[in-house]
């Protein structure tokens, strides 16, 4: 399991425009979903974590080990990362080629990449598929196949930029087996979502993200009880805690089943 | 999104300038002085093009052109100041390198053309939204499909260079080094290369779709969003301009009557 400590992250393109502003968190091994309005600098947040961009001020600190120090192609075999676009990252002509090109490049021994490719197949329900071209594929097959090719690199994080895009509900229900997965494997599963549903179905901790700081940090539970600081977020309680809200019921109930259980 | 454009919104007087205009005062700059074969009136569009690129508050934007010109213009100075055929007179020499009067003053004409027609372009260019521009003369009957194209290569290419960018994170966190000597990013450029030509392509396919849906091919008679600008200035501007080159070419026709 890694330890990712963030030092007063502080983050712009602009001098005059700061995007991230004194973040402050320490990321456990709970899956955790960053929520937030669009421009709050969730992505940004993420790829200061990949080291994909550098920040203006603080320090990111993996294991103990400040980042700043490796590029992102070192980091590559700690942190995986699956873009929002599936389409930025696929270029192999079948899918085997571009599940394991990832393990290649950060060196790992034949066998053990054999096994690794086989299994994040396998549970992006790939199997059979392995000559497949990716660019015959739909859009959320290929959304499959980048995850695949993240999951095959058996990092010891895992960062997902919205996945749930553009996927219908078999597709929801197969990245949310993923995700348990992967916790229960003791992986650190770090999330950018806009579907509270989900968020509230999957994951354990919640941060808000609001103008590049952090407005709530804390359990699903704790973060989705507390209406009005969503509100201040421009943000929405799932569904479900919406509707035992208007119902009148007290205490807060995050999934369907919690609702049925109780009634 | 970055644009690639030199263009920028200052609110001066050449922004309110219609596009033809400063396309006919670029046809008169290189014209008349051509026609007329006078020296001074080569200066004196250049100093005027200075003059209005100054009140247009861009005179600071024409340094990089003409630094980048500027190289070629050495290189006429140094082949035709030492080898034009007709040197006679030696000027000066540097070292064992002698420049003769001549050549030099061959390269000062040059000089002076390309300095005109590159300043009345940049009076065009720095000043007139490229979209505008591209507007008036499809107004004047221009096809519009080349319009389209010509101004969708300005929104093209910061896009691909965008996506560049993003294809470039995401090899780059699966363990791709696009950073180091030339073979690394040689070996690198592949896998860069292949996704942005085929997100280019599938927008393209995607793009014309739309625009076919929204009527893009219809035979109608097209209107346009943005209200026809021709200021009184704008007429008395363009009057001004046919009258110089009008009297230019007269002026060339009698002496060669003459």
């Amino acid at each position: 399991m890694a330890r990712i400590e963030i030092e007063d992250l502080y983050f712009s393109y602009r001098p005059e425009e700061e995007i991230l502003k004194g973040v402050r968190l320490t990321l456990d091994q709970r899956p955790t979903a960053i929520i937030g309005q669009n421009g709050a600098g969730k992505t940004t947040f993420v790829k200061l974590l990949k080291g994909l961009l550098r920040p203006t001020g603080g320090r990111i600190l993996l294991d103990g080990q400040d980042i700043a120090g490796l590029s992102a192609a070192k980091l590559a075999s700690r942190i995986g990362m699956v873009f929002q676009n599936p389409n930025d990252q696929i270029f192999k002509n079948t899918v085997m080629a571009e599940v394991s090109f990832g393990p290649r490049q950060i060196g790992m021994p034949e066998d053990k990449m054999r096994i690794c490719c086989q299994k994040a197949l396998e549970a992006a329900r790939l199997t059979g598929l392995e000559e497949k071209n990716p660019y015959d594929m739909g859009l959320s097959a290929r959304k499959m196949v980048a995850i695949a090719s993240i999951l095959a690199m058996d990092t010891d994080t895992v960062i997902f930029d919205e996945p749930t895009i553009a996927q219908d509900h078999v597709g929801k229900e197969r990245i949310r087996q993923i995700i348990r997965g992967l916790a229960g494997e003791g992986k650190s599963v770090i999330a950018i979502l806009h579907d509270m549903d989900f968020v509230a179905d999957v994951f354990e901790r919640v941060i808000v993200f609001m103008e590049g700081r952090i407005l709530m940090d804390g359990s699903v539970r704790e973060v989705f009880a507390d209406r009005d600081m969503l509100e201040r977020a421009y943000l929405e309680q799932p569904n479900v805690t919406r509707l035992c809200h208007e119902l009148g019921y007290r205490g807060v109930y995050l999934k369907v089943e919690e609702l049925l259980h109780e009634t | 999104m970055k644009s690639i454009s030199l263009y920028e919104d200052k609110g001066t007087f050449l922004n309110r300038t219609a596009p033809e205009s400063k396309l006919l005062y670029i046809l008169t700059a290189v014209s008349v002085p051509a026609l007329t074969g006078i020296e001074w009136a080569g200066i004196a569009f250049i100093a005027l093009s200075a003059l209005l690129l100054l009140t247009g508050r861009v005179l600071k934007k024409t340094l990089p052109v003409l630094g980048v010109s500027g190289f070629i213009m050495l290189t006429v100075v140094v082949i035709q100041g030492m080898f034009r055929r007709e040197n006679m007179t030696p000027v000066f020499s540097l070292g064992p390198c002698v420049f003769y009067r001549e050549g030099l003053y061959f390269a000062f004409q040059i000089i002076l053309h390309i300095l005109n027609i590159l300043l009345s372009f940049c009076v065009l260019m720095l000043t007139t939204k490229p979209s505008d521009l591209i507007e008036s003369l499809v107004r004047r009957g221009f096809s519009p499909r080349f319009g389209y194209v010509f101004v969708s290569v300005f929104q093209i290419i910061p896009q691909m260079t965008e996506t560049m960018g993003i294809i470039m994170d995401a090899q780059r966190s699966r363990g791709m080094e696009t950073e180091g000597n030339l073979l690394t990013r040689a070996k690198a450029f592949l896998p860069l290369i292949s996704p942005v030509v085929m997100s280019s392509l599938v927008n393209t396919r995607e793009r014309a779709m739309a625009l076919e849906v929204r009527g893009f091919n219809s035979r109608c008679k097209k209107s346009f969003l943005n209200p026809r600008v021709k200021t009184a200035a704008d007429r008395y501007i363009q009057a001004m301009e046919l009258a110089l080159i009008a009297s230019a070419l007269g002026w060339r026709i009698l002496l060669w009557l003459m």
